[in-house]
């Protein structure tokens, strides 16, 4: 850092003298350190508690405590844990579907649909937010509100929501199919004025039943 | 340092202290910081037109996203003005509002305090559908929050030429100019390291099928997965190549033989790997963080301007 510094500019003791124009006050540094590290010590906290992998108590509480009102308030609690893909179908492309219950035939709404660019991004990242939220149960907070949201748009009071995922063909695996993973499923209807969703879970996350092997199967095997 | 005593530690203090203070707070050319102004509500323009379209639909009256939901996404102390917009009309009022921040920025016209409100409403839209967010976004709001520190529009600006037209001064350098572009060098290399340690949690960043993965998503900018299925090494080579651009980045902010040379590399080096990681946003964004550093627009000899 220092030799990045060197050429920085003016004479190495120009802040213990009488301040040139331009620079600050020794009263105005002195304040000016003390944010900047503060600012240091959160913006360390908050990669360290954003991180993928979770994060220590103590960090989470010294953060929380201390930093959050004003870092999550600017926008800045982040990590910045930007890790762009892991290969898993996780980071495949996701897509939302709202469909009218009561006619299945009506033309559904399909988002990103025809968007572009950043706009598509933005409701990849809505579909993702369903589908990787389902375990908390945030995800279903967002569908309901998809889904309420739909009503207008489709004209009824009762809808489905999906999440489609579109699949990532391995490069030495067989060809791409096309086909989108249906990774969400929801009925969203207003009942009473009161808000139902009803989640429709997947077959394959229903386990199999399966019993140990008896010697009688053993014998009727070929 | 090497006429220093080695064996008397208040020397060795108060050579940190003089770094520290040199780093922080020697007077610096507000250009750069001008440069990254107009960069930065550039590209805070084109995010909010991708809110634009689909604004009523996400945050309206009866739109996807209402606000309770938003408020369960949100982190504690969050907030949003935009909480405030319950009708239609007030949402679009706020949200012109919004651009009128980021257009008063890019053009230099009462510019820190319209970095600070652009930061503000930025923040706020953010908080509104925190799951609608990219890293593009993120990038942003530091990129606002640096600028809002710094007399980010005493240059190449209309503040600047109103001043000019009332007989003011040459530009001056200031030390508020440092500290926000120390502020842009801190977080350019902490984002850099964050995302080289998230991606070499990875698997495929070690056995290089990473550019694979990238590349056969839907939403991909460019279609490289015929390159990348005739030739392994390539698709392996863009992967490492990614990773230790990253590192080489994080790490050559920091010395002076190799700032000015990094800084340039990551000029066109980020706009790629978003390209190629599907974010070009984001790889724009990464890209202002480099400007100060990268100098393009100084000659050799003239790098900075002296106090007045």
């Amino acid at each position: 850092m220092q030799s990045t510094l060197a050429r920085m500019g003016p004479e190495k003791n120009a802040s213990r003298t009488v301040p040139s124009p331009g620079s600050l006050s020794d009263g105005l540094q002195a304040a000016a350190t003390v944010a900047i590290s503060l600012m240091l010590v959160g913006l360390g906290l908050a990669i360290a508690t954003n991180s993928l992998s979770g994060s220590s108590a103590l960090l989470g509480t010294i953060k929380s405590r201390l930093f959050s009102p004003l870092l999550a308030a600017a926008w800045l609690d982040l990590g910045f844990d930007t890790r762009l893909t892991y290969g898993l179908p996780d980071d495949a492309d996701h897509e939302l579907e709202v469909t009218s219950r009561d006619s299945p035939e009506a033309e559904p709404l399909s988002f990103p649909g025809v968007r572009r660019g950043e706009q598509a991004a933005r409701w990849r990242r809505l579909a993702r937010a369903i589908a990787m939220g389902e375990a908390d149960g945030d995800g279903s907070v967002v569908a309901a509100g998809v889904g309420r949201g739909g009503f207008d748009d489709l004209g009824v009071e009762d809808v489905v929501v999906r999440v489609l995922r579109q699949p990532l063909p391995a490069r030495t695996g067989a060809a791409d199919t096309g086909v989108a993973e249906q990774v969400y499923d929801a009925r969203v209807r207003l009942v009473g004025g009161e808000l139902q969703l009803i989640k429709d879970e997947a077959k394959s996350e229903l386990a199999p039943l399966v019993k140990p092997p008896t010697p009688r199967d053993a014998e009727a095997a070929p | 340092m090497t006429s220093r005593p080695v064996d008397d530690p208040s020397s060795e203090t108060a050579g940190i202290g003089e770094t520290w203070t040199r780093f922080w707070f020697a007077p610096a050319d507000a250009r750069p910081l001008a440069v990254v102004r107009i960069l930065a509500a550039a590209l805070g323009l084109l995010l909010l037109w991708s809110y634009a379209g689909d604004l009523k639909a996400w945050f309206g009256p009866g739109g996807m996203i209402p606000q309770d939901v938003a408020a369960e996404w949100r982190p504690r102390f969050g907030f949003s003005l935009f909480d405030q917009a319950t009708s239609a009309a007030a949402l679009q009022i706020l949200f012109v509002a919004t651009v009128v921040a980021f257009v008063a920025l890019f053009l230099g016209i009462g510019s820190r305090i319209a970095a600070l409100v652009s930061a503000v409403l930025w923040a706020s839209l953010l908080h509104r559908g925190p799951m609608l967010v990219g890293p593009a976004d993120d990038c942003l709001a530091v990129l606002l929050w640096c600028l809002a520190v710094g007399p980010c529009g005493r240059a190449l600006s209309i503040d600047r030429c109103l001043t000019e037209r009332a007989g003011g001064r040459p530009l001056p350098a200031s030390a508020w100019a440092r500290v926000s572009l120390g502020l842009l060098q801190v977080y350019a290399s902490a984002i850099t390291v964050a995302a080289v340690l998230a991606q070499l949690r990875g698997d495929t960043w070690w056995d290089g099928t990473a550019a694979w993965w990238l590349a056969v998503r839907a939403s991909r900018v460019v279609d490289l997965t015929p390159l990348y299925a005739g030739s392994e090494y390539l698709m392996n080579l863009v992967t490492h190549a990614i990773v230790a651009f990253e590192i080489l980045f994080s790490l050559g902010l920091w010395f002076s033989a190799t700032q000015r040379t990094i800084a340039r590399i990551g000029l066109v080096a980020w706009p790629l790997v978003g390209i190629l990681a599907g974010e070009p946003l984001w790889g724009v964004a990464m890209a202002i963080f480099a400007v100060p550093l990268a100098e393009v627009w100084q000659s050799g000899t003239s790098r900075h301007v002296q106090p007045e």
